[in-house]
Formats: structure tokens, C-alpha cells, sequence
């Protein structure tokens, strides 16, 4: 989690992401920066993240992002 | 049932506004004289009395080919046109009988395109919507707000005269020469109904002393040799004057440059021409007065003021 | 045909309301159906035979989908463990396969009926060009209504079962209702089948709440569309029918006209689908977001065409941008370029795309692909200088979160907007380009050639004062203020003055009747 906080904070640093929970719908991330993010959490979790999961439920907190980490680890 | 209940006083609350708004929207003391139908429907009462001599009766074709302004300009003869789309025969003797009970015109022209419509065929929704555009002004008359915020005293004015002032132009790809006889897809018939409700009009006129006049003003989709034939033939039998600017007066239309819709109606170029020989007839009748020196007629001048003014800005 | 159509709005739409109501609860989606397919069938008559087809394709394509899948289960459960990679293989092969039919077969429509005479024309001048002797023959043939938002949604709804987002619904019925529900053939919203399908077949009664809470939202569509927008109309039809004979400023009013007119009337429309929905109880997704406050280009189109852009977006730009060639650039162009600008390669890639066929969607022209290359190049251009701008802003000490800088990023990228939307209503490219020149060539601040179009002094304080009040509008929902829950809230008296109040506001400052043109439909079209 920690870890993730990092990329997150890494890609835009001004969201307190223990707190939002609209990254995607606040427009906080906008789809160049969810591109980044996608490729930084591959790259840090040896998941793949298929096009149909990058959808606003699964990316508007550090939290929901973190559930679908684990899941698709779980998955494979 | 009480949410039925609120819907229907809902309702019944928004009709009441509406027609009060409507009352608003028309001149108040001619609401009061003919009530908010006859006003609404028939736009002449709003005339001052007995200032019409000439009244056009007739369908679409009038309101685009006949500008009663023109005809004040150049023969100070007062005309009005009290013409409805897609009018019928028993609306035209409707309007005729609410137009004298104001005025007392010395003529009336009819264009005779009216007399080859099937009142029947009139489909009953627009007759339903025709009742319902009248006893609900509003719609007809929402653009008189602006009549509330006019430095113009006369803001009640009608400026046009049942004219519609048209200038777009649609150029006819008919050959204007043989128009006529194209069009002729079936024989022209007028219908016992029809014979009968103008019949009615004669009898009118006469009893009003008002001259009555058959008219075909030039279109090359409404008109054709067989209406021409069948107008003049029945203009003859009721001894009916029958101007017909098809075939017997060549004004000169230009079809390329003076129709709005391609050969249908004229616009405002066309209906200069009509309007000019229109005055030179009733001249020579001798019926009628130039009113133009009239102190009396004096809001004609200020409504051609205006109707000058409002062409100069187009 | 158009919603706006009294007789549509105020007399089919109770109509069918009644006739819905009639029945019990579990024939109204039939009910709905049946309307839904006649009212396709009595705007474009016999290209129904198109819709039915095309629904029981995408129904098929589907349930195909949904039985390999289920088939892929059972022989798991069978295999070897290291044979499993293998079987899920070929079927995943199996079911692209269905999709890549259906696809096919449904985007072929499309292709015939709108797009098969540009090509044609185009591939013709070439083969002259090149002496080729021969010459493809221009079909005159209409469209089925609203095609273009059908095919979206319908492959919405065959890709989201090959995503596995959903499972294929095994009721053709509940299908055809969702692809085919009366007011959203016209000009979408592009809806997913989650959003609507079941709401719509549970045949929900329509209440006297639910009536009258579509009928205000209807009410406000008319607003925009008969006070605003088709002032607006009059403005701009002189202006783009005769652009030669106005000075610069009279074209910059058409042309700002035409991008607000196009946003009153479209979202008008949207308005009263939307209103529709409520009174069955469907959600209709939203289309607009007041889209003139966007901060930049990108922002204006998650708030403009909404339904649209999330379209492109969850089937153009991910899946191409996250394909595995380009995720494998992003991953080698990061390392070199850091994390702003090594997404932006692959990026802008399926961001090209999504602008291509964003135009093309739009319509068969050289001046929509213009159009949609020009968004395209003013976002990419907003991304590559973001850095930069971010970087002086900081130097200049400009907050960016303050609320002047947020009026001024909004009045850039609307201005931005206005000319993109010029190509867009131009007849071509050429005029598009000769009136921006013309604006610039011609300058002159005269405001008298306004008062020649027919509008006079009244009309422009009347589309002033209804722009205004949109204005104010927007600013309440743009912080999140429900203004029709709140009105809802207030007691009876203030409530049905309101009402009374924008009923009347229509009817007599509403620009119908003699002196007055209504816009066409614009969205229809496509």
C-alpha cells in the first residue's frame, strides 16, 4: 500500500490520497496520468491490469486501487 | 385522487394565466368590443372603424402576393388582407361576415384559388387547432410583448395589413411560359359546396352594396389552364369581375428572382408588381377615394412610415 | 424530426405514458417495445428491417459469447493443469472471432448507409487523378434515424460481454427495448446496458411524481432550445450563409453563436430524453457538464458529449493505448522521458485514433476529420506544454486553483472551442478558413450589422437576459446544487410559481411563430 501511495504521489503530488475518494471522477487523475499509473503498478506488482478494470469504481481511491492489486495477484 | 385533484387545479390555474396573458396580448378595448376569439381570429377588427374600403379574401396566395401598403403608397386606397392559409371557402365567408360588422368596404376581391379546396378534406385536427390557436392567442400573439417596450406611440399599429413581408427567393425551374398547361394533371372542378357558399358571398356583397371581384394571382404550382377555364367560364355565368394574372395580364414576373418558393408564391418583389396593378384597377372603377391627403387616415401614412422603414432595414 | 415538435413532446409522449400505464406491470416492456419500434418505423419506414436485424445480431453475438464462455468452464474443470494456458487460448480466439463478426457486420451498415459515397467520391477523383477509367456509382439512399448513436451503443453492449463486464442477457426482448428505446434513437445519450436495461423492462408504473418530475426537466430543454437557441439560429444563419458580406466582429458572433446554439439545442434535446427516462424510471446517463467552465480541451470533452467521449475512451484509447506494443513503449519511453511524457507517446497514439474517428463519426467529410484532428492537436498540445505551464506559473507566482486563473483557462478553451466547432458547421474546409481570415482581414468593432438579421433590440435583450440565466444556472450546478431537488423541497406556492412562471417565459418569449426559424435537429443528422 505504502508503496502505491508512492507512485501515486510520484505521478501528482497534490492529493492527499488517504482522504479522496474520487480520484477519477474529482479529476484528479486524468487518462495520461492513469496510463502512467497503470505501467508504474505493472512494472511494481507483476500484475496485468486488463483495459476492462480501468474503470472510475476501481481507480477514485488509493484504497480501491490497492483491492484491485491484490485481486488480480490473487487471480493469477 | 388528491394528486389527481392537484393536477387538474394545476392546470386549470396555468389555462387562466394563459388567457389572461392572451387578453394582454391584444388591443384591450377590441377584446372587450368582440371578445378574445374574434379578435384573435380575425385581425381586421383591430382596424379603426369603418376605415377599410377593400378587403382581399383567399388563402396563402393573398398574404405573399398582396401588399396593401404598396397600394396606399401609390392610390391611397385602404385595403386589408384577410387571408388564412390554406383558407376555405366557409372561412372566407366567416371573415367576410366579421369584417362588415366593423367596416363597410366598397370591394372585395376573392382569390379564386379557395374555390378548388375541398372544405371537407380540411382534416379535423386543423380544425381543431385552428379553434384552439384562437381561443388560445398566446401562441399567435406572443411576439406582442415587444409592443410593451416600443418608444413608438402607435405601438398597436398593424403596420402590414395581413400582409407577410417575404424576401428570400427561390428560384422556379419551371419554364415560365407554358406553366400553365403542365399543372394539368386533372380537370379543375368547382364543388356544389363551394358554388353554393359563393352564391352566399354574392348575396352579401349586394346587400352591403360592396363590388365583388374573382382574382388569380400568379403561381405556377397553384394555378393552371383548367382552374383559369372553369373561373372565367363561372365568373362570366354570376357576372363577376375575374382578374387573372396567369394568362390575361402578363406583369412581368421574373421566376428567377421574385418567388419565395419556387414558382409557388411570390415574394416581396413579386407582390410589388401585383399590389401596383391591383391600385390601377380599382382606380378605373372610380369606386373608391384617395384617402392619403385625409387627415382622418393619418395612421396609414405612420404605418407606411414604418412598413418603408422596417423594408429599408432588410 | 425533432423533440421539440409540440405534438411529440406534449401529446405522443402522455399518450404513450397512458397506454404504458394501462397495461399490467409485465407487459409494459413489451408495450414500450412495440412504441419504440413503431416510432422508428414511422421516421424511417422500412429501414426497421435494418434495426431488427442489426438487435438480433448484437442478441446472437452475445449469447455466442456467453456459451463459449460458459463451454471454456466445463472443459477446464476437465484438462490437465499446464493444458489450460492452451484451452483458454483458443477460446479466447473463439469469442474475439464472434465479436470481430458482429463488429463487422454491424459497422457495414454504417459504412453503407453513411460513409459509402465519401469514399466513393474520394476514391473516384483519385482514380482520376491516376487515369484509372473506371467510376464508382453514387448510391442516393437515406439513412435509418440516429444510426450512429445505435452502432455505438450496440457495440457497447457486445464489447462489455467480450470484456467480461457483463454477462450476455438471455431475453432478446430486454435487448431490444435497451438498444431501441424511443427517445434516445434520435440523439442518444449513448447509453450502456447497464445503465438502463433492466430499469427499462421492469415496467415501472408511470406515478404523478415521476410524470411531472420529467415534465420539468422537459420544460427546461424547451427553454434552451425556444428562448436561446433559436435566436441564436438566425444569428448564425446569416452569418454562415453570407459570411462575405459581414465585418469581423459580426463573424465572431456567428461563430460563437453557432457553439453556443449547437450546446442549447443539443442539450435541450438531451434535456427532454432524459426527462422522458424519469418518468419510467430510467436513469438516462447524463450528456453535459457545463462544459464552457473546462479548464482545457481535454477537460471540455468529459464534460461535453459526455456519453461520447466515455465511449472513445473505454474502447479506443485504453484498449489501444494499453495494447501490448504500446504499453511496452510507455514502459521504454518513461525510463528516458520520466513520467510525464512517456505515457504521452503511446497516448497520443490511441489519442489519434480516438480524434479520427471521432470526426469521422460526426459525419462523412473532410471538414469533420479536420475537426476531429484539430481537437486532437489542441490536446496534444495542452499535454505537451502542461510541464512548462505549470513550471511558469510557478515563477510568476500565479496560483493555479484561484479562481481568476480558472475564468481565464475557461475562456481560453472555450474560445478554442468556438473555432473548432466552425469547422464543424462550415460547408467546407475552405469557407471554414476564409471566414477566420475574413475576421481578421475585416476588422471593425460596428455592432450595426447585428441589428440586419430580423433580430431587433427586444430579441437580443431577451437571448441576453435567457444566456445570463443559463449562465447562473450553470454556476449552481457547477458546485453541485441540485436546483430541481431543491425547488422540489420548497412549499406549493413558490413551487407553482415557478412553474407557471417558465411555462409562461416559453410561451411568450419563446422564438416561434411568424419572423422566426427553428434549428434543425444538428445531432439527428449523425
Amino acid at each position: 500500500m505504502e508503496e502505491l501511495i508512492e507512485i501515486l504521489e510520484d505521478l501528482q503530488p497534490d492529493v492527499d490520497y488517504e482522504t479522496v475518494d474520487d480520484l477519477v471522477d474529482g479529476r484528479y487523475l486524468d487518462s495520461l496520468t492513469i496510463l502512467s499509473l497503470i505501467s508504474e503498478i505493472e512494472d511494481a506488482f507483476d500484475v496485468e491490469i486488463p483495459t476492462v478494470e480501468i474503470i472510475p469504481a476501481n481507480f477514485n481511491s488509493a484504497a480501491k486501487i490497492w483491492e484491485l492489486i491484490v485481486r488480480l495477484q490473487e487471480e493469477d | 385522487m388528491k394528486k389527481a385533484l392537484k393536477g387538474i387545479v394545476f392546470v386549470l390555474i396555468l389555462c387562466m394565466l394563459v388567457e389572461g396573458i392572451s387578453v394582454i396580448l391584444l388591443p384591450l378595448d377590441k377584446v372587450k368590443k368582440y371578445g378574445l376569439y374574434k379578435t384573435s381570429a380575425y385581425e381586421i377588427v383591430a382596424e379603426e372603424e369603418d376605415s377599410v374600403d377593400v378587403i382581399f379574401l383567399g388563402d396563402s396566395l393573398v398574404y405573399s402576393s398582396i401588399s396593401p401598403m404598396e397600394i396606399w403608397d401609390g392610390y391611397g386606397y385602404t385595403c386589408y388582407d384577410c387571408a388564412q392559409p390554406a383558407q376555405i371557402m366557409p372561412y372566407a365567408y366567416d371573415y367576410l361576415e366579421v369584417a362588415i360588422e366593423s367596416q363597410h368596404p366598397k370591394m372585395v376581391f376573392i382569390e379564386a384559388n379557395i374555390m378548388f379546396r375541398d372544405p371537407d378534406k380540411l382534416p379535423f385536427y386543423k380544425k381543431i387547432a385552428y379553434r384552439i390557436e384562437n381561443y388560445v392567442p398566446i401562441v399567435k400573439y406572443h411576439s406582442n410583448w415587444k409592443k410593451y417596450f416600443t418608444k413608438n406611440k402607435n405601438s398597436w399599429l398593424n403596420v402590414n395589413k395581413g400582409y407577410i413581408y417575404i424576401t428570400g427567393v427561390k428560384p422556379s425551374k419551371k419554364d415560365p411560359l407554358n406553366y400553365m398547361d403542365i399543372n394539368d394533371e386533372n380537370e379543375a372542378y368547382i364543388l356544389p359546396e363551394n358554388r353554393e357558399c359563393f352564391d352566399d358571398m354574392i348575396k352579401l356583397c349586394e346587400e352591403n352594396d360592396i363590388k365583388l371581384v374573382l382574382l388569380a394571382v400568379p403561381s405556377q404550382k397553384s394555378w393552371s389552364r383548367s382552374k383559369y377555364n372553369m373561373v372565367k367560364e363561372y365568373a362570366a355565368e354570376k357576372n363577376v369581375d375575374f382578374i387573372d394574372f396567369n394568362i390575361d395580364h402578363d406583369l412581368g414576373i421574373d421566376w428567377s428572382t421574385e418567388t419565395k418558393d419556387r414558382g409557388n408564391h411570390l415574394n416581396y418583389w413579386g407582390a410589388r408588381k401585383v399590389s401596383d396593378y391591383l391600385g390601377s384597377y380599382m382606380e378605373e372603377t372610380g369606386i373608391l377615394t384617395d384617402h392619403r391627403e385625409d387627415e382622418k387616415y393619418k395612421s396609414w401614412n405612420t404605418a407606411y412610415g414604418i412598413y418603408k422603414n422596417n423594408l429599408k432595414k432588410r | 424530426m425533432s423533440f421539440f415538435n409540440p405534438v411529440f413532446a406534449f401529446v405522443f409522449v402522455p399518450l404513450v405514458v397512458v397506454i404504458y400505464n394501462l397495461f399490467p406491470k409485465k407487459l409494459r416492456a413489451f408495450i414500450l417495445l412495440a412504441i419504440s419500434l413503431l416510432f422508428f418505423a414511422f421516421i424511417s419506414k422500412w429501414l426497421i428491417l435494418y434495426l431488427v436485424l442489426s438487435i438480433v445480431s448484437i442478441y446472437m453475438s452475445g449469447i455466442g459469447m456467453q456459451k463459449l464462455e460458459e463451454k471454456k468452464k466445463e472443459v477446464l474443470k476437465t484438462v490437465e493443469k499446464d493444458e489450460k494456458k492452451a484451452v483458454k487460448e483458443s477460446y479466447k480466439k473463439k469469442r474475439k472471432f464472434v465479436l470481430v463478426l458482429c463488429i463487422i457486420f454491424n459497422v457495414a451498415f454504417l459504412f453503407m448507409f453513411k460513409y459509402f459515397n465519401f469514399f466513393a467520391v474520394n476514391l473516384n477523383l483519385l482514380m482520376n487523378y491516376f487515369k484509372v477509367g473506371h467510376q464508382i456509382t453514387i448510391v442516393k439512399h437515406i439513412a435509418p434515424i440516429g444510426i450512429s448513436f445505435y452502432t455505438l451503443e450496440a457495440l457497447s453492449y457486445v464489447l462489455d460481454i467480450y470484456y467480461g463486464k457483463i454477462e450476455a442477457d438471455k431475453n432478446i426482448f430486454r435487448v431490444a427495448l435497451y438498444l431501441a428505446f424511443f427517445p434516445q434513437l434520435l440523439e442518444g445519450p449513448i447509453a450502456r446496458y447497464q445503465d438502463t436495461a433492466n430499469s427499462l423492462y421492469e415496467g415501472n408504473k408511470v406515478t404523478f411524481e415521476s410524470f411531472t418530475w420529467g415534465y420539468q426537466r422537459i420544460l427546461y430543454g424547451f427553454a434552451k432550445k425556444l428562448i436561446i437557441a433559436d435566436r441564436l439560429n438566425i444569428i448564425v444563419k446569416s452569418v454562415f450563409e453570407d459570411w462575405g458580406r459581414y465585418n469581423g466582429f459580426t463573424i465572431f458572433v456567428g461563430i460563437m453563436s453557432y457553439t453556443i446554439m449547437l450546446y442549447m439545442e443539443f442539450s435541450g434535446t438531451i434535456d427532454i430524453v432524459i426527462g422522458i427516462g424519469e418518468m419510467f424510471g430510467v436513469k438516462v446517463p447524463e450528456n453535459f457538464r457545463q462544459p464552457f467552465f473546462a479548464k482545457n480541451v481535454s477537460d471540455f470533452w468529459t464534460r461535453w458529449h459526455i456519453s461520447l467521449g466515455l465511449w472513445f475512451k473505454d474502447y479506443i484509447f485504453y484498449p489501444v493505448s494499453l495494447s501490448k506494443s504500446m504499453k511496452s513503449l510507455t514502459g521504454k519511453a518513461k525510463k528516458r522521458l520520466g513520467n510525464h511524457y512517456g505515457p504521452l507517446v503511446s497516448g497520443s497514439v490511441a489519442l489519434l485514433c480516438v480524434w479520427l474517428l471521432n470526426g469521422l463519426w460526426h459525419g462523412a467529410g473532410w471538414h469533420y476529420i479536420f475537426f476531429g484532428l484539430y481537437h486532437f492537436f489542441m490536446i496534444l498540445m495542452g499535454n505537451i506544454f502542461e510541464p512548462s505551464v505549470a513550471k511558469a506559473c510557478e515563477k510568476l507566482k500565479i496560483d493555479r486553483k484561484k479562481k481568476g486563473y480558472r475564468i481565464f483557462q475557461s475562456i481560453k478553451t472555450t474560445l478554442l472551442v468556438f473555432f473548432g466547432e466552425l469547422f464543424f458547421r462550415a460547408p467546407s474546409m475552405a469557407v471554414a478558413f476564409a471566414m477566420i481570415a475574413r475576421m481578421f482581414d475585416a476588422v471593425s468593432f460596428s455592432m450595426s450589422e447585428l441589428m440586419t438579421f430580423g433580430m431587433d433590440s427586444r430579441d437580443y435583450v431577451v437571448l441576453m437576459l435567457g444566456m445570463v440565466g443559463m449562465f447562473i444556472m450553470s454556476v449552481v450546478r457547477e458546485k453541485g446544487i441540485d436546483v430541481r431537488e431543491n425547488i422540489s423541497r420548497k412549499n406549493i406556492w413558490i413551487r407553482w410559481a415557478i412553474y407557471y412562471g417558465l411555462i409562461l417565459l416559453l410561451l411568450i418569449f419563446g422564438a416561434y411563430g411568424q419572423g422566426y426559424v427553428p434549428v434543425d435537429p444538428i445531432y439527428a443528422d449523425f
